[in-house]
């Protein structure tokens, strides 16, 4: 189905940033026109949902080019799902943002570059095209370099030259992977090189094939900031304004997730390497039984290292970023998990009328606690920038005694931490124990218990969890509990910014109330990102030219 | 012989964009960046074969010749704008860290915690 309204998205968050650089003279109308973009966009994003729940995966043919020749444009329930996600996450953040940051600051450029940030986001999620993938990131990128230096004093433009450094080097590598993989496929457009690498006998090289995705995956994995890429985040998140924060962590963090499931699930499941790889602890042929283990050991280094470096700081900012990498190790474990298990192995699952495939469940357990993380993270993000506001610190230390001052602010801390917790009814319970369900049922699936990979990531998250409730425990214990901190004694209000926080964190509490649609959205999305044929169908890559 | 001398200057092209990202002196990593973003360049132009002719196809002509790929140098077009765009931001950048930090070594710029 060819649709025009998978571009939606995208015009209204570009008409949202030139409006409000149109419109920049005039500090109330451009907040307006700005949170108008939000609510537009959200609605857009809407609709599309919707649509692509009742008919099925829509394209568009950027300039009725036909794939493979021109860009295609694919709106399936896995991009929907990223989608909504980015959607309501940037809106609370962007009304955040409306009163957090200045106003003469908001004038400067801030809105301009929030919706092309979102732009560039949503371009990610959409784009059938590998080339075009490279291109939405840079609109992405380029916008949050922006963003992070914002404030533009000495902490900031060190941060933020550190991860601009980074992420051009991880862009010249990302150019470099994809021009190989148009070399060995000969194709950019997305489907036609997964047609290609299923082609059995290979129909290209097999090896340089891997090792150019494998150049490819670093990328992502810097993006995603999975250990050993994850050294920018905490200095980044604590540079940017809270509200930047918030997307970064939540939103821009799961376009590298994002590309990771789709394009090694989706586009590159079906290579096969000829006779295997002789390395340790990789079995069978496939790609993905490549990546399990690589998966596996980033996931399982980023949360334990993220979970102990939550547990040794002593400011709001960095606890939060190292639990990000730590949640994003959460996220990833699934998916290792999925790329592990042998692609025919079936899982009933209570509430749902058909079983699906274990590794369709590791994915939906990365999308739901991916979703959970979003916004129980971005949550707290721009709760920790209403303390800012208040408090003029988020350093533990000169915290202290919230609760009395703020119990509002401080209940919605503690809902939020309790859903990175994964306490039922909340949404981080749902999402931890998928990711269990997966690794045990891999577990049994695998024969008697020994010490295989699904123990081993059973013990991972074992732990991370355990990890999690301590450094939980211990903000709480630190900034909300206790005596007074000096910082507390002189408190100005911020209500508007806590009301903010408070409705994106009760969306924890939703999901978790509300888990059954949820779960239906994150099973097709996990069941279209395992669907291949659907995907190469859908996008329809005519490889003939028809005659003149 | 077009492609051995592109994999050699390709190799020294990286090599030399490494050396510089590695250096103190922020000025030179983001050169070497830059150098590192050119090569990509070359590289994505070298993976459309040139083996063929140049992509002129004349009138009435199909496929009797083998062109070299010219998608490729229209990705090239793009990437090159994006490289600079970004390369002019990082050094306007450089310059704003050595007006707010007063220096541009990176080792006096200094670390964040033990991670």
């Amino acid at each position: 189905m060819v649709e025009q309204i998978v571009v939606a998205p995208l015009v209204i968050a570009l008409g949202a940033a030139v409006a409000s650089l149109l419109t920049r003279r005039w500090g109330g109308l451009q907040r307006a026109v700005s949170l108008a973009g939000g609510v537009a966009y959200l609605g857009a994003v809407a609709l599309l949902f919707q649509r692509v729940a009742t008919d099925g995966t829509l394209t568009y043919q950027v300039g009725k080019w036909t794939a493979p020749y021109g860009i295609s444009l694919v709106a399936d329930p896995l991009a929907m799902f990223m989608l909504a996600l980015a959607a309501v996450v940037s809106l609370a953040a962007l009304a955040f943002s409306v009163l957090y940051v200045d106003d003469d600051e908001q004038r400067l450029s801030y809105h301009a570059l929030y919706h092309m940030m979102v732009l560039g986001v949503t371009g990610s999620f959409l784009t059938g095209d590998l080339f075009n993938l490279f291109v939405w990131f840079e609109v992405m990128l380029m916008a949050s370099y922006v963003l992070v230096v914002f404030y533009g004093r000495a902490e900031h433009t060190r941060a933020a030259l550190q991860y601009v450094v980074l992420n051009l080097v991880g862009s010249a590598l990302m150019l470099v992977a994809i021009g190989g993989l148009y070399g060995v496929t000969g194709t950019l457009n997305m489907a036609q090189m997964s047609e290609r690498l299923a082609t059995t006998p290979a129909g290209v090289a097999a090896l340089p094939a891997l090792g150019l995705t494998a150049v490819l995956f670093a990328v992502f994995a810097l993006k995603a900031g999975l250990v050993p890429f994850q050294w920018w985040v905490p200095a980044t998140y604590s540079a940017a304004p809270a509200p930047v924060s918030a997307m970064l962590a939540a939103v821009v963090k799961k376009v590298g997730v994002y590309a990771i499931i789709r394009l090694y699930f989706t586009v590159f499941s079906g290579l096969e390497i000829p006779g295997g790889l002789a390395l340790p602890g990789l079995s069978g042929t496939g790609l993905l039984g490549f990546y399990g283990p690589v998966l596996f050991l980033m996931a399982a280094a980023s949360i334990v290292l993220g979970g102990v470096a939550a547990v040794a700081h002593d400011d709001l900012d960095q606890v939060l970023a190292y639990s990000s990498i730590g949640q994003v190790g959460f996220i990833v474990l699934p998916l290792a998990v999925a790329a592990t298990v042998p692609a025919g192995t079936i899982a009933t699952v209570p509430g749902l009328a058909e079983p699906i495939s274990l590794r369709a469940l590791g994915l939906t357990a990365a999308l739901v606690y991916a979703l959970n993380h979003a916004v129980a993270k971005g949550g707290l993000f721009l709760a920790t920038g209403a303390v800012d506001s208040m408090t003029g610190t988020t350093d533990l230390r000169r915290l202290g005694g919230l609760t009395g001052a703020v119990p509002t602010l401080s209940a919605g801390v503690f809902v939020g931490g309790l859903g990175l917790i994964g306490i039922p009814p909340l949404s981080g319970f749902f999402a931890k124990f998928l990711v269990f369900d997966t690794a045990a049922r891999a577990a049994t699936a695998s024969g008697p218990l020994g010490l295989g990979g699904p123990e081993l990531a059973l013990a991972t998250a074992l732990l991370g969890a355990t990890l999690t409730i301590a450094y939980v425990t211990r903000l709480w214990n630190r900034g909300f509990w206790g005596a007074t901190g000096d910082a507390v004694e002189r408190l100005s209000p911020a209500t508007g910014q806590v009301a903010v926080a408070l409705v994106l964190i009760a969306g924890v509490l939703v999901i978790g109330l509300a888990f059954d649609p949820v779960f239906d959205a994150a099973v097709d999305a996990a069941q279209a990102a395992l669907d291949s044929e659907g995907y190469i169908d859908a996008v329809d890559p005519q490889a003939e030219v028809s005659g003149e | 012989m077009i492609q051995w001398l592109l994999a050699v200057v390709l190799g020294t092209m990286f090599a030399l964009g490494t050396f510089l990202v590695l250096r103190r002196d922020v000025v030179r990593v983001v050169w070497g960046v830059a150098i590192i973003g050119q090569a990509a360049n070359v590289y994505l132009v070298t993976m459309g074969g040139l083996v063929g002719e140049a992509p002129l196809i004349a009138r009435g002509d199909h496929g009797e010749v083998a062109y070299t790929d010219p998608l490729v140098q229209a990705l090239v077009l793009t990437a090159i704008v994006i490289g600079f765009g970004t390369t002019a931001f990082a050094l306007v950048l450089t310059y704003r860290v050595y007006e707010e930090n007063g220096t541009i070594d990176t080792h006096e710029l200094g670390g964040e915690g033990p991670w």
